[in-house]
């Protein structure tokens, strides 16, 4: 691994290409590009699933602020305005209707589990919720108590079909809170565990599950 | 005689950025439509997560604040210039996000300061002043807009510090093709980041 270029010797780069500077402020100029180009934040790539996070995100906040369908106030049938009035207690009913369903499909969850800490981290624990989306199943993984992991591990969620075939769902880092997971395949049935990976480039499990838990059908 | 960094830049200031996203699709961002939110984050999000790492440092607090960065954006949708390139306005969000984001971590950490980790972000350093921050996401940008082949071999230079020599060799090409494309880049990142001072003066 070598060292980093120096200031002087990244400068020399750029003034190659482009020219010496005419100006202290062009100098400062080429400076500041200089050093943001051998910042590793510059060129760091996000993780994939982060598309689909933001994504969810704007949803989410679009669905908190979007209006619930109205229903009318249901009027007292007058003699004169009978028939009227059963079809606009039926329209209102229907609505009503609607909005429940509105309602449960935009909160509810189709699947759950509750996640119990193994031998390798006893005092961990996490509950997760799964719903279909366009995209596939959105997992919420709510973990707490997980051991801080260093630079060179990080944690893995599985899903454990019952023939015994786990399916990466995504990684994280963080010992406590909210993650967003995802999955191409229904959770139903399986067994969502969460291992403990070294950064190693090996996609196979290491199998150092730390949390487990059963799908359940909500 | 090669043109100055200043000369170069002059033409790039005024002119639209080759990959900024349509009027149609910054419309369609405006009403919320998931495909183009994508579009937008597919087009934008390098550049928006470079300035929440660069004042974050960890990836995870990056991310978050990459998603606030994205929902905030579409909550003040209707601000957006569909004429204009988005990009410096979801710059600023960014900055903003992810520097409100750097204060709670810090007021979150100061309770406990015996327990803060090592490379805690509050701890190690303050963040990057605006000026070094609208560089990088500017750099961030140009950086996208170079070939595949260009950009490998500037961050090898740059980030890992190699030399052309050295460069050919894990490459596997000759000597002289690294030397031209790292002319060719550099002379691309100073015309593509034109208006970085007129944006940060």
């Amino acid at each position: 691994m070598n060292e980093p270029l120096s200031k002087d010797g990244r400068l020399a780069l750029i003034v190659d290409a482009i020219g010496a500077p005419h100006d202290p402020c062009e100098v400062e100029e080429l400076e500041l590009l200089a050093e943001v180009l051998a910042d590793p934040a510059t060129w760091e790539q996000p993780r994939p699933e982060l598309e689909h996070l933001v994504v969810d995100a704007v949803a989410d906040a679009e669905a908190s602020v979007s209006p619930l369908p109205s229903v009318p106030p249901v009027r007292k049938a007058s003699r004169r305005r009978g028939l009227f009035s059963v079809a606009g207690i039926a329209a209102a009913a229907a609505l009503v209707v609607a909005a429940v369903g509105v309602l449960g499909n935009g909160s509810g969850s189709d699947f759950t589990a509750t996640l119990a800490g193994t031998p390798l981290a006893p005092s961990a624990h996490a509950s997760a919720s799964m719903k279909r989306t366009n995209s596939g199943f959105r997992i919420v993984l709510d973990a707490a108590h997980l051991p801080p992991l260093d630079s060179h591990h990080y944690y893995e969620a599985w899903l454990k079909g019952s023939d015994g075939v786990a399916v990466a769902v995504g990684t994280f880092s963080s010992s406590d809170g909210r993650v967003t997971l995802w999955s191409g395949a229904s959770p139903a049935g399986a067994k969502l565990t969460v291992t403990v990976e070294p950064d190693d480039n090996n996609q196979a499990s290491s199998g150092q599950v730390v949390l487990a838990g059963p799908v359940q059908t909500h | 005689m090669p043109q100055s960094l200043r000369e170069q830049t002059a033409v790039r200031a005024t002119s639209a950025h080759p990959g900024a996203l349509g009027r149609d699709e910054i419309e369609a961002f405006r009403q919320g439509d998931p495909h183009a939110v994508r579009a937008m984050y597919r087009r934008y999000g390098n550049l928006v997560y470079s300035v929440a790492r660069r004042v974050l440092t960890r990836h995870d607090l990056a991310e978050e604040a990459t998603q606030q960065t994205f929902v905030r954006a579409w909550q003040a949708a209707d601000r957006i210039d569909p004429n204009r390139d988005p990009a410096g306005w979801l710059a600023t969000i960014a900055k903003r996000v992810a520097i409100d984001v750097y204060r709670y971590e810090s007021r979150r950490t100061a309770a406990s300061f015996d327990d803060v980790a090592p490379n805690e972000p509050a701890v190690v350093s303050l963040p990057p002043d605006l000026h070094s921050l609208d560089a990088t996401w500017q750099v961030r940008r140009a950086i996208d807009e170079l070939s595949e082949d260009e950009a490998v071999v500037v961050r090898l230079q740059h980030l890992e510090g190699m030399t052309h020599a050295e460069i050919a060799d894990v490459l596997g090409i000759a000597v002289g093709t690294v030397k031209s494309r790292s002319h060719r880049a550099h002379r691309k990142l100073a015309t593509l980041l034109g208006h970085l001072r007129e944006t940060t003066e």
